[in-house]
């Protein structure tokens, strides 16, 4: 084996023997004083009593008297676990409970994992409606496509609380940033880019809704699916507007060019392509990033292998790559997002996360990089940035204000040291408890 | 894509013939999407454009269409059909009705209905249309323009 190779084993060779050693990622923890059993009558039964009649009159107030403000499901089918496809509600949890330990640790939130025993759309958009009362917030993770458009968009017409679908809205607000930046570094201005997205699933079709909403004309955007460039006049339009509204969209809207064929006539001439579409390399060749613009762009973030290498893209021509791996420079990353998202909309209680509080959030993550100085390799802040948390939690509380979409009412400056705070907390709880013994070291 | 003002809603000339045929061919093989029993034939096309021609020279039928920039991007064909057994009698059936999809949601599909309702108002008591059950965007625009369900249309194969 080579170096390299070993290294890219090792976290698999690792997840397997630390998975039975902690036999879970996450527990629940206290975080209220027992100093004597006397504290359980406040706690529990006869006190508590007081706080349940308290919220029966007015059922907002459960946000002040329980953890509810600060909880998320994490609702799977196990339809679409990474890539590894349709493998069962109980083999995707340990997705589910990554997820959680993702949402603590970044963004101070408790996540629990929940994953369903139906693949149905109608009966999964019951049970979740009925979750409402417990969480503050629904994110939906690793549900196949077109399904999980359509329970994300009736979820977030029926609930009260934010529904998140993060390979939609997450991947999308990060990729946006990435956008931003890339853009901005390169010299062009973002409202007159070509941009070719290459894959028409949930990430690239919301990815080309921020964009829309960021200001990108939507005729600048061209979309290629596994059957060519989408346009208006395609001869399957038709069809797609009964099998995938949201794609059907899409086609009528952009492609002003009326650009026709494949991904290589897609990419002639554009500045940006974003690829989220099938493991490469050589889904992208090389002579096809070298016939888009001078100083073009490309995000190739198919996992585990971009759909082009990028220093193939680097030696195409290309002057920014990205991708969504750790170990290359420019990652691509949802663990940018959702966890200061949802921090930001938990702490002001929000009702829903809209796409302008995600557009805020994009801007923000652009900014903290900017300030940090932009170059070919750093477009995007890395989590160790972890200011960019409380920053994006900021900016969409602030938004979620301004939109009418919260319970309540912040300053700029409270939410910033509440979501820094609570955040910090949870990363120094777990320092602790390490120090402690509590989460005792990794086996040898 | 252009505004909706800039589409004109007029009469089937002879030689809008070969738009028409694609624009009816687009719709017939979106009908495959509801049921096999719409799969089209492989020679559609000669079949289409005698279907058109008889119906262009037909006082029985009328096709209207909207034409943007000198282009075809929208059709109607209607037929005159006498309910012998009801009242009211004289029926204008819409059997075709198609808009291109980048020019849809300018309410031209409501303009080429409410054509073929003013042209045939002296002629008919009442307009039907048909399509296939499933589709259900045709059920709301139906619905929306105030048409109501009056007939159904069943089949079951019968060779194995």
């Amino acid at each position: 084996m080579t170096y390299l190779e070993e290294r890219a084993s090792r976290p698999a060779i690792l997840a397997m023997k630390y998975h039975p050693f902690y036999k879970g990622k996450i527990q629940t923890a206290l975080k209220c004083p027992v100093s004597s059993y006397d504290d359980f009558a406040i706690w529990y039964t006869p006190g508590v009593a007081e706080p349940c009649k308290a919220i029966q009159k007015n059922v907002d107030l459960v946000f002040e008297y329980t953890n509810r403000a600060n909880t998320v499901a994490i609702v799977t089918d196990g339809t679409r676990i990474l890539g590894l496809g349709d493998i069962g509600p109980e083999a995707g949890l340990p997705v589910m409970e990554g997820k959680a330990l993702l949402f603590k640790y970044l963004g101070g939130v408790d996540a629990f994992p929940i994953a369903l025993a139906t693949k149905d759309a109608e009966k999964i958009i019951e049970v979740v409606k009925a979750l409402e009362p417990s969480f503050g917030g629904i994110n939906l993770e690793d549900i196949e496509k077109p399904k999980c458009f359509y329970i994300l968009e009736r979820l977030r017409q029926e609930m009260r609380i934010p529904v998140w679908h993060d390979d939609q809205q997450g991947t999308a607000t990060v990729t946006v940033a990435a956008f931003i930046n890339a853009v901005k570094y390169v010299g062009k201005r973002f409202n007159d880019v070509i941009v070719t997205l290459i894959g028409a699933g949930a990430a690239n079709i919301a990815i080309a809704r921020l964009l829309i909403a960021y200001g990108v004309p939507p005729g600048n955007l061209r979309l290629v699916d596994s059957k060519g460039v989408l346009h208006a006049e395609r001869d399957d339009i038709d069809k797609l507007q009964f099998q995938d509204k949201w794609k059907y969209e899409m086609a009528l809207k952009t492609n002003k060019d009326r650009i026709v064929g494949g991904i290589p006539e897609a990419l002639k001439g554009a500045d940006v392509c974003i690829a989220m579409s099938k493991p490469g390399p050589g889904v992208i060749k090389k002579e096809w990033i070298t016939a888009m613009a001078d100083n073009s762009i490309v995000f190739a973030c198919a996992n585990p292998i971009p759909e082009i290498w990028p220093w193939e893209a680097k030696e195409a021509g290309a002057k920014i790559v990205a991708t969504g791996r750790s170990d290359f420079p420019n990652q691509v990353n949802n663990s940018l997002g959702f966890p200061g998202i949802f921090r930001g909309a938990l702490d002001v209680r929000a009702y829903t996360i809209t796409d302008e509080m995600c557009l805020a959030a994009a801007v923000e993550l652009a900014r903290v990089a900017e300030e940090k100085g932009l170059s070919e390799e750093y477009i995007l802040p890395t989590m160790e940035d972890w200011e960019v948390y409380p920053r994006e939690a900021t900016v969409v509380a602030m938004k979620a204000i301004d939109q009418g979409v919260a319970r309540i009412k912040k300053s700029r400056n409270e939410v910033y040291e509440e979501a820094y705070k609570k955040i910090k907390a949870a990363r120094d709880q777990t320092k602790l408890l390490m120090e402690k013994g509590f989460i005792p070291p990794p086996p040898e | 894509m252009g505004s909706a003002q800039d589409i004109e809603i007029r009469d089937a000339k002879p030689e809008d013939i070969n738009s028409i045929v694609e624009l009816v061919i687009r719709l017939k093989r979106l009908n495959e999407e509801f049921d096999p029993l719409f799969k089209t034939r492989d020679d559609i096309a000669i079949h289409t454009k005698k279907y058109i021609e008889s119906a262009l020279g037909s006082e029985e039928s009328v096709i209207i269409v909207a034409e943007r920039k000198g282009k075809v991007v929208g059709v109607v064909k209607a037929d005159i059909v006498d309910r012998i057994f009801y009242e009211p009698r004289i029926e204008g059936r819409i059997k075709e009705l198609y808009v291109l999809p980048e020019f849809r949601r300018k309410e031209l599909g409501k303009r080429l209905v409410n054509a073929v309702i003013d042209k045939l108002k002296n002629r008919v008591d009442i307009i039907t249309a048909e399509f296939p059950t499933l589709n259900e965007i045709a059920v709301r625009f139906y619905n929306t323009l105030g048409f109501r369900c009056i007939m159904s249309n069943y089949a079951i194969e019968a060779r194995e």
